[in-house]
């Protein structure tokens, strides 16, 4: 391969890309404010909790001038409830967090990042799509805004290892035609089995190639028996598919 | 099917399997070890896939085709059966290092429906070994060493993928401390 990087994103651009994610801190200091590329920041004011990117939280953070608040899925009590979810539903995902109504006809539907799933009034019983890199990331940076971290991180753990076993045992259903159910699954969790999966169907297809041809010329003889009126035009579309 | 290029397409073709010669062909005795003898008819040889598929499907001007192409032995009724058995056992490596690509290129030559069935299902339950020995590498080099060693080229890539995507991310958590 020419390219270094195997397709699809790494594990630091997808982190990278959560970073635009909004949390929610209660500034220590103020700030006026910010014009940015990416649109105005508002102006923080010491008692007042205001949603920030990630990214510049955690520069707050790391310089004391704020607390991060944890969103209400990062807490124990919630990630206990998703954890059991996913322990007793063998099939699927805990479900992604439910999109709010449509808004009015002129306005574009906002999707993630533009909507705030990790600020402190996101749903509490359902995991954004940047949930382990967000929870790592505020786990790592932010540790004493948590109440209980060793526990959260336990608990962060354990999702991940049911999760991705999931993933993995979802490839003994698959064949080269079908898929696997992958609704709720985060950035990363992506990331991590991209290339497993793909590699399976991959192979799945070499075995299964000569089935598919078979059929395609079986396919190929019923029309021009069918239709002999046309087959001019179907032997054009054959052209394309080889 | 594949690129020009690409070696595993290259060395599967190099694969040998048995051929019967139907004609008797004058000076071609050396292939079996017979210098300067004729190839009798009905002799059974072992030649490499792309020259047997080539004799076997060249129609001459008036005859049949020259060779007959046989199932290899890596592909052969026996395997099938232990592959039904329990997949997870058989050590794929020393039937053909190259088994899947193999057969593939075997399939498109004989029409054998049951062989998709086997071949699909035995790397399925396979894939999900490889799955979680790549996550556990503890498991590889122990317990699972066996199964390891008899993962043919296809699979082997599989792990490796799924290897080095794992530990992309682990690598990403243990950056995230170090800042």
């Amino acid at each position: 391969m020419a390219l270094p990087l195997p397709p699809g994103l790494t594990p630091p651009e997808i982190a990278f890309l959560c970073e635009m994610e909004l949390v929610t801190v209660v500034p220590r200091q103020r700030l006026e404010r910010l014009e940015l590329l990416g649109g105005p920041l508002p102006p923080l004011n010491p008692p007042h909790r205001t949603a920030l990117p990630l990214w510049l939280a955690l520069l707050l953070k790391r310089q004391r001038r704020a607390n991060i608040l944890p969103p209400p899925w990062l807490s124990p009590h919630s990630l206990t409830a998703i954890l059991d979810h996913e322990t007793t539903h063998e099939q699927g995902f805990s479900p992604p967090p439910r999109l709010p109504p449509l808004p009015s006809q002129n306005t574009l539907p906002f999707s993630p990042p533009f909507l705030p799933s990790s600020t402190d009034n996101a749903a509490p019983d359902a995991l954004p799509y940047h949930w382990l890199e967000l929870g790592e990331m505020l786990l790592e940076a932010a540790t004493d805004d948590f109440e209980d971290p060793d526990n959260v991180r336990k608990l962060l753990r354990g999702l991940r290892e049911v999760r991705m076993a999931k993933l993995r045992q979802g490839v003994e259903v698959l064949d080269s035609e079908g898929g696997i159910s992958m609704n709720g699954v985060g950035g990363m969790e992506v990331a991590e089995g991209r290339a497993f999966v793909t590699g399976v169907i991959d192979g799945l297809r070499k075995i299964t190639v000569s089935r598919e041809q078979q059929k395609k010329d079986k396919d190929g003889e019923q029309r021009e028996n069918g239709y002999s009126g046309t087959a001019e035009d179907y032997d054009d579309d054959e052209m394309d598919m080889q | 099917m594949g690129s020009y290029y690409d070696i595993d397409a290259i060395l599967t073709d190099a694969q040998k399997v048995p051929c019967t010669f139907e004609l008797t062909v004058p000076g071609l005795g050396y292939v079996e070890g017979n210098m300067n003898g004729d190839m009798k008819q009905g002799s059974k040889v072992e030649l490499p896939l792309w020259l047997g598929e080539m004799l076997a499907l060249s129609q001459s001007l008036n005859t049949s085709s020259l060779v007959t192409l046989d199932t290899p032995a890596a592909l052969a009724p026996r395997v099938m059966n232990a592959l039904k058995a329990d997949a997870r056992t058989v050590d794929l490596r020393a039937l053909a290092p190259h088994f899947y690509n193999l057969g593939a290129r075997i399939l498109e030559l004989f029409e054998e429906e049951d062989m998709i069935e086997v071949l699909s299902d035995s790397f399925k339950s396979r894939a999900a070994i490889i799955a979680d020995q790549a996550h556990n590498p503890r498991g590889a080099l122990g317990e699972g060493a066996d199964f390891m060693r008899g993962l043919d080229e296809n699979e082997r890539q599989l792990f490796r993928a799924a290897h080095d995507s794992a530990k992309a991310v682990r690598t990403w958590m243990a950056d995230l401390k170090k800042q």
